[in-house]
This record gives structure tokens, sequence and C-alpha cells, in this order.
């Protein structure tokens, strides 16, 4: 049987929304943050090529700007400011988790189901071409958030919203073959201004408190 | 007739004859990735036909299945490899089951394994045994869900079936979210149960940090061999059927002979590239700690019923 070009380029755009969802997992299991870090950098790498796949096959060629984009700053420049400020506070080895880690693995496959169920019924309504891709990306948008719940830290906690905000692109781009180009570009300052900014938080966590867990902050009087 | 059992004998040579050279090979990778020579690739067959050559020694206070173990995984594991497809789509033993005869004759043969290393009575082996039961136990869901996951495209719980139809796109068998997921979670699986390095160290001279060493240290000689090269075997069902279930590319669908040749070339390039990848893999990383390859395997078990989820939610 002979696959139209429309089918490979729906299977290729499935499967690599699929290896974002697997990165997100690998994020939960993994304890040590700069590797959490490194499998974010694979993700936004991920999210590039899903993003080019379907500017490719749709012929929208503001997409591939935002692709570029996305390894610019998802991949280069977050992951830089993050490595930075890990440097300076030392906090790579095993995080503290609020749940341990199967029971977080039980909870993110509980979320994810959770998402396919909800589009479930959206999807026939979908373009051809990012089908699938829409559940994933809600997947991914909840197992971002349960990765902010889940973790102590205040930079796992920065890499949770990363993930989140990876989902809320991919989502984008499956929904509505991406946002226009000016809103994608405020998005990325946003994301960029916004790792700056929690860079320089964590550092003054550090140097107030001599530690990063944000359940420590309860413990702040004036 | 005749042409079962010429597939059954053909089959049975390759797997024999493959299984020792893949260990060889997967040795020489590491080797080579810490700037030593190593031993030839080939090495591994010298070594069995040594250990045939030897007398075993048997603890006196070992119990019948002490000897018979050797013989039962030995078996169990060849007629696993039976039917998994490795050259042709075409399995040998294919009519008489499936994936869930498949996972039971492995699970057989480390049941086996495991009585056999408390047989003994030695420490180490009573260590080794809780050590593979438990990760027996966590692999074995996660195993049977992966293959389920592509066995609902396919429509068949059947190998061949699944393999076949793949091969052929036959109907709309090509998922790649699932199947993906379920690839994640088989590689998981294949690495723990052959025990390969993040889970079990095969080159390891520490008994404590031991699984499947520990388990058949008191083997000696001819048995020794047997349950070296069923383990080896192990890998070769477990290489094969990554391969072949998701990238069956250039598997004979047809017993003609130029169909045969491309599927046996085409088979032994796969395997060996997986092999070599293992080579690599267990350069980079370190082994973990026993604790946290519960979480590891939690996660493929995650992994495969998402798999299987996805299609029933999905495309249901």
């Amino acid at each position: 049987m002979a696959l139209s070009s429309i089918d490979i380029g729906s299977q290729l755009v499935n499967l690599s929304s699929a290896l974002l969802l697997i990165a997100c997992f690998a994020i939960v299991t993994l304890r040590r943050l700069s590797s959490c870090i490194n499998v974010y950098i694979l993700q936004s790498v991920f999210l590039a090529m899903t993003a080019a796949l379907v500017a490719f096959f749709t012929d929208i060629h503001h997409i591939y700007i935002s692709a570029l984009l996305t390894i610019v700053i998802k991949a280069v420049a977050i992951p830089l400011i993050l490595k930075k400020v890990i440097e300076r506070s030392d906090v790579n080895r095993d995080l503290e988790m609020n749940v341990n880690v199967p029971s977080g693995l039980l909870i993110c496959g509980a979320l994810v189901i959770l998402a396919f169920f909800i589009t479930q019924p959206i999807i026939p309504l979908g373009f051809l071409l990012t089908r699938d891709s829409l559940a994933i990306a809600l997947a991914i948008v909840l197992i971002g958030f349960f990765i902010m719940i889940a973790r102590k830290k205040a930079l796992t906690q920065v890499i949770g919203f990363l993930v989140m905000e990876n989902g809320l692109f991919l989502g984008a781009t499956a929904a509505a073959y991406g946002m226009p180009l000016i809103v994608e570009l405020g998005i990325f300052f946003d994301l960029l201004v916004g790792a700056f900014i929690i860079g320089i938080y964590t550092h003054q966590l550090q140097d107030t408190l001599d530690n990063v867990d944000t359940s420590k902050l309860t413990t702040v009087k004036e | 007739m005749l042409q079962t059992i010429t597939l059954v004998v053909a089959q049975i040579i390759v797997l024999l004859g493959i299984s020792p050279f893949l260990v060889g090979l997967i040795r020489k990778v590491k080797a080579r990735l810490q700037c030593r020579r190593g031993a030839g690739i080939f090495q591994p067959y010298a070594d069995l036909a040594k250990l045939f050559r030897k007398q075993p020694v048997v603890s006196s206070t070992t119990s019948w299945i002490f000897t018979a173990t050797p013989y039962i995984l030995f078996a169990s594991t060849l007629s696993a490899g039976l039917l998994v497809p490795t050259f042709a789509s075409l399995t040998p033993l294919s009519f008489t089951g499936g994936v869930i005869a498949l996972v039971y004759l492995l699970a057989l043969g480390t049941f086996f394994l495991i009585l056999a290393g408390l047989d003994a009575g030695s420490a180490f082996g009573g260590m080794g045994s809780s050590r593979e039961a438990l990760v027996a136990s966590l692999t074995e869901p996660a195993m049977i869900l992966s293959i389920f996951a592509v066995a609902m495209t396919a429509g068949s719980t059947n190998l061949s079936t699944i393999v076949h139809k793949t091969a052929l796109l036959e109907s709309v068998v090509t998922d790649p979210a699932p199947h993906l997921m379920a690839l994640a979670a088989l590689c998981i699986v294949a690495i723990a149960e052959t025990g390969r390095v993040p889970v079990d160290n095969p080159a390891t001279h520490l008994e404590l940090t031991m699984i499947h060493e520990a388990m058949v240290l008191e083997y000696s000689g001819r048995y020794l061999a047997l349950i070296e090269w069923a383990a080896a075997m192990k890998l070769v069902v477990f290489l094969s059927l990554i391969a072949n279930l998701f990238a069956p590319w250039g598997i004979a669908t047809t017993l003609t002979p130029a169909a045969i040749g491309i599927g046996l070339v085409a088979y032994l390039l796969k395997i060996a590239g997986l092999a070599v990848l293992i080579g690599i893999l267990e350069s980079m990383i370190a082994k973990l700690r026993l604790f946290r390859v519960t979480e590891l395997l939690g996660a493929a078990f995650i992994l495969a019923l998402l798999g299987v989820v996805f299609f029933y939610i999905l495309r249901g």
C-alpha cells in the first residue's frame, strides 16, 4: 500500500510529538538537575523538529522561523542561564520531591490518559496532519504542571514551567498550525525574560536562605 | 511439513550460531571504547567449547533442580526463540502460540534459574535469586503491554502475523506515537531481562552487585556453558523482537532464496547494530542502585500502558 505524502507527514509529526512526551517522562524520573536540563534541551530540539515538519508538510513558512527561535532560545539560551544558576547555587544532586518517583510516574500516566480522554472528541475536527499532537500537547502541559507541584527546588519548578510552555507551543502548532509570528516572538521574549527573572530570584533565595527550597519560604517573616 | 522442519532447523542454527557472536561483539565494542584491544569477537565460541569439555562440579547439597535447570533454561529459551521472527516473517512455531507463549517460555527459564540459585544454599545465590525475582516480576507486565501495543495495530497477538503485516504495510499498521512508547518500554525491558548495564553488570566481579551472575555462581562445566549460551540466546530473542517488531525492513516475507538472502543480511545488520548500541550505552552510563531499578521499570510499564491506552482511546 502506497502512503501519500500527507500520511507520511502526519506519521512523522506524530512520531516527533511522541518523542516530546517520552522526554517528559524522563524529566519526571530523573533526580539530577543537570540531566533534567539536558533532557529539556533534547525536548526543545524535538519540538523544533516537529514545528519544522509541520512547516514542511503544510508549506507555512513562518513556522520555520519559530522552529529556529525554539532552537536558539529554548535549546541554547535558557539552558545556559539555568546552568549558570546551578553553578552558583550547588543544587545539582538528589532533588527532593513531594511525591516519590514511582507514584509520580503513576500520576503522570493518569494525567496522560485524562488528556487523551479530553481531546478524543475534538480530534476528528482537527487537521489531518497533526491529529494526535493535540492530545500529546495537552498531556505535556499537565505533566509540566505536575512537575511544578511535585518538585521542591525553585530550579526544577522552572523546568516544569518550561515543559508546560513546550506543551503549549506544540498545542498551538497542532491546533492552529502555529500562532501569528508576532505573538510567538512575544512569547519567546517573555520566556527568556522569565528565565532571567527566575535565575535572579533563585540567586536571591540562595543568598537569604542558603537554600533554594521553596517550601522553606513559609518560614520567612517580615 | 518439510518446509516447517527446514525452517525450524534454519532458525535453530541462526539462533545458536549468532548468539555467542553478539556477546563477543558487545565485549569488543566496550573494550575499544575503554581503549583496550579486547578479546576477539569469536572468543565466546572458544569459551563455550572449553566449558563443554570441562567436568562439572556439583555440590552434594543440591537436588535434581540444580542439574535439570541448565537443560530447562536452554530448551525454553530456544523454543521462545523459535516463536520470534528473525530473518523471515514466517516463524517455524508460529502456529503454536503468540506473545503470551513467548513471555511465559522466557519466564519458565527465569523461574527455574531462580530456584537453582536458591538450591545450592549459598548466600550469594539466594541474594541473586531474590533480586532476579524482583526484576522479573516488574519486567513481565511491561513486556506484555509493549508487545500488545503493537499487536493491537496489527490485530493479532501472533508475532509472525504482526511482523508480516507490518513488513508488507497490509493495513495501516504503522502508528508511530503508540509504537514509539512501546519501543521505549521494550528497550528498557530488554536491558533489564538480559542483565545489561543500568540494571545488572554482566562483567562484574563483585558478588554484592551481581544479579544474574550471582545465581549462576555455583555452576561449572557444561552446565555453565548451557546457561551462558541460553543467556546469549535471550539477548538475541530480545534484539530480534525490537528489530523486527519496530523495523521489519528487509525481512523475508516469502520463502524464495533471494528474499531469504536479503532477509538474512538485513537481520544480521540490524542485530549487530543494536549490539553495538548496547556496547556504547554500557560504556556511557553507570549501573543504577538496586532500589532505583524499580523506578526505571515503572517508567517502562507506564510507557507501555500509555501505548496501549493511546490506541484504545484515540483509535478505538
